[in-house]
């Protein structure tokens, strides 16, 4: 143990106390490097276009990819219907996880916050396709939900293959990252706020309205933010659960790389992803802050 | 994968005519010629299409393949458009690209052929004993081997039709088939027989497609479910879907898990299309070597009998015996007047073309 202590100083002085902090961060920064180099290949690609004689991109730069990106509204159409998914989704998310987080970390039982935490968990131990392909089964045509129908004698109705399927789908998956996103932000706030709003005459309504939403906000912002954006740049469940005509941006690109083989054109579509993802969560950061997101007091909470 | 250094590629080459030429039927060479045979590697991949698709495969070609050779064969199941990209990496940068043998559309190959990145296959002993149909068109030479045709016909439920099959793309426009009927989500198979339902003609392909558009877009108010081969047998299989237009494979496949589907020909036509093997650039000559070997055998009268009895296909080689049932089937054209009803578009066409016409049917059903 000394040995390894006395090896330990050697490579790590005392004086590299101060650089510390500074190379813990080098391996997010790789990640992210990485990341970014990433990014700067597409650009790239998505100012080549694909020559289809020789299936070769040109040597040339053009904007032609995003010129025709832009001059199709099949784009619109993609854009707006993973957007609105995302909105939708995001909202009915966060009313769902609201509750659960909140029991989850008031509840006085061990049982009960057991439970609900493994509920919370056990979705991670499954595959979003795996998921998806679970939801093909209950709500298929030949389904536990159809068939529960059938037993009253209703006839078996379309539950899959359409834009409420698929909400359906992302909700469900986004519900545990929101909860383990909300859960810290309320379990920061004590527990004597709610009571002494209790004391002072406010009901549970209003102690929810007034003390618990305001001082949960920045959990909201920074899981609603999080869902949303994982959800404008979901691919597995608008492919399975949309039976191939709920495609949300990511599709569309999978396509362009894998289908058509104009990765020109996919590169296009996905800077424009990127450039609108990026563009709403920065509106969402300037409107609401950044919420838990930000993690360090604030300079106001500072002063 | 064993490299081979002391071989040039002219001599595995001369070496592998002089084997295919001696044993037409096979892998069995006389112990002089084995001796030429560059060093095995332990296991060759072709990429496959799963079901029905691989199982053909393994049972027609693989497993013999593996029995007479000692090569293990691995299947890699990834989408013949996804490992597109992947291959096309490695080559231009000039590593050994992830699959010995790439199973493939003809379309899609041909894309690959036009690139540079595919193997020359030109001098296979038993492309001598093939039809017309093993040669892929607008390329030159052999850099795809084509080993069998199919047919996208209208694959249906009888039961959902009790006064007889359909006749048109026209009778999938009756209201109780809203949500009840799929396509490819990409529409291959279907824009040609659109192009004549909408009141086209096929001399209209690829200048003038509208009336394949108009067609689709009526389609489209049908709600149609869009998916790949898989889906196809799952949608009959749980009952979401009446009909189709599939690959007669597919409906072929659901029909022998004991799934009620038929198939026919609709007055507009069907399209023929082929499938083909090819070997991308960057192996090493005895991997090289070998994976030719695979494609030579899969061109043998005793495989392809086998591999396509199981996908219910006409082959390349003559003499070939139809699957129990599918002697005079319009998914298995063998003689020219078979073809009168099927719809057949200029390869080049096709690969100049195809991404457009993916495109436009995908806008159209996302619209």
């Amino acid at each position: 143990m000394d040995a390894l202590e006395g090896v330990f100083a050697v490579a790590w002085p005392k004086g590299g106390g101060k650089l510390t902090p500074y190379l813990l961060l080098v391996p997010a920064i790789s990640v992210v490097g990485l990341l970014v180099i990433g990014l700067v290949y597409i650009g790239d690609s998505s100012l080549r276009t694909l020559d289809r004689t020789t299936f070769l991109f040109s040597e040339n730069y053009s904007l032609e990819n995003y010129r025709r990106a832009l001059s199709e509204g099949f784009t619109y159409t993609i854009i707006w219907r993973s957007l609105f998914g995302a909105f939708v989704v995001t909202i009915i998310t966060l009313i769902l996880a609201f509750p659960y987080a909140y029991m989850m970390v008031r509840t006085r039982s061990a049982l009960v916050r057991k439970a609900l935490l493994i509920a919370l968990f056990l979705p991670f131990f499954i595959g979003q396709v795996v998921r998806a392909y679970g939801w093909l089964i209950i709500l298929g045509n030949q389904g536990i939900i159809n068939d529960a129908l059938g037993l009253i004698g209703i006839e078996p109705l379309r539950l899959l293959f359409n834009y409420p399927a698929v909400i359906f789908g992302l909700v469900q998956y986004m519900l545990p990252f929101a909860v383990l996103m909300l859960a810290p932000a309320l379990t920061a706030i004590p527990e004597e706020m709610e009571a002494a709003a209790g004391s002072l005459g406010a009901d549970w309504f209003q102690t929810l309205l007034h003390v618990v939403l305001p001082m949960a906000k920045p959990g909201l912002i920074g899981s609603g933010i999080v869902v949303l954006t994982l959800t404008l740049t979901d691919f597995a469940m608008p492919a399975i659960l949309g039976g191939g005509t709920q495609d949300f941006i990511a599709n569309a690109i999978y396509d362009q790389f894998f289908r058509t083989s104009d990765q020109g054109f996919g590169s296009a579509l996905t800077i424009i992803l990127v450039a609108t993802g990026s563009l709403v969560v920065g509106i969402a950061l300037a409107t609401f802050g950044a919420g838990t997101l930000a993690l360090g007091k604030s300079e106001n909470e500072v002063r | 994968m064993t490299t081979t250094k002391n071989v040039n590629r002219r001599q595995i080459l001369k070496a592998s005519a002089a084997l295919g030429a001696v044993s037409m039927g096979g892998l069995a060479a006389p112990t002089i010629l084995r001796a030429q045979e560059p060093p095995k590697p332990n296991e060759i991949i072709i990429r496959a299409w799963g079901g029905p698709w691989v199982a053909a495969l393994e049972a027609g070609v693989s497993n013999p393949f593996t029995e007479r050779t000692g090569i293990r064969v691995i299947h890699d199941l990834t989408e013949d458009n996804e490992i597109q990209p992947r291959v096309w990496a490695a080559v231009a940068q000039g590593r050994t690209p992830p699959i010995h043998i790439n199973w493939d559309t003809t379309v899609n190959a041909t894309k690959s052929a036009l690139r540079g990145v595919c193997e020359d296959l030109s001098d296979l002993p038993n492309i001598a004993g093939t039809l017309d149909l093993a040669k892929p068109v607008g390329v030159e030479g052999y850099p795809i081997v084509n080993t069998y045709g199919y047919v996208y016909v209208l694959a249906y439920r009888p039961e959902a039709f009790p006064d007889g099959p359909p006749t048109s793309y026209h009778d999938l426009l009756d209201p109780r088939f809203r949500g009840r009927i799929a396509f490819y989500n990409d529409g291959i198979g279907f824009h040609f027989p659109a192009q004549i339902a909408g009141g086209g003609t096929l001399e209209g392909i690829p200048d003038n497609m509208g009336p394949c558009w108009e067609f689709v877009e009526r389609i489209k108010e049908q709600e149609p479910l869009l998916g790949e081969d898989p889906d196809f047998v799952n949608w009959f299989q749980n009952g979401e879907i009446d009909a189709a237009c599939t690959i007669s494979t597919n409906a072929l496949g659901a029909r022998r898990n004991g799934i009620d589907v038929a198939w026919t020909v609709p007055e507009e036509g069907a399209k023929f299309d082929t499938d083909g093997l090819w070997i991308p650039r960057g192996h090493s000559e005895g991997d090289l070597y070998w994976s030719r070997e695979y494609i030579n055998f899969a061109l043998t009268p005793e495989a392809q009998q086998v591999w396509l009895d199981g996908l219910g296909l006409p082959g390349v080689v003559p003499g070939l015996t139809p699957p129990e049932g599918l002697a005079g089937d319009p998914s298995y054209p063998t003689e020219p007047e078979d073809f009168e009803r099927l719809i057949r578009i200029s390869g080049q066409i096709q690969v100049e073309h195809e991404s457009e016409w993916f495109s436009r049917f995908k806008q159209i059903m996302q619209g």
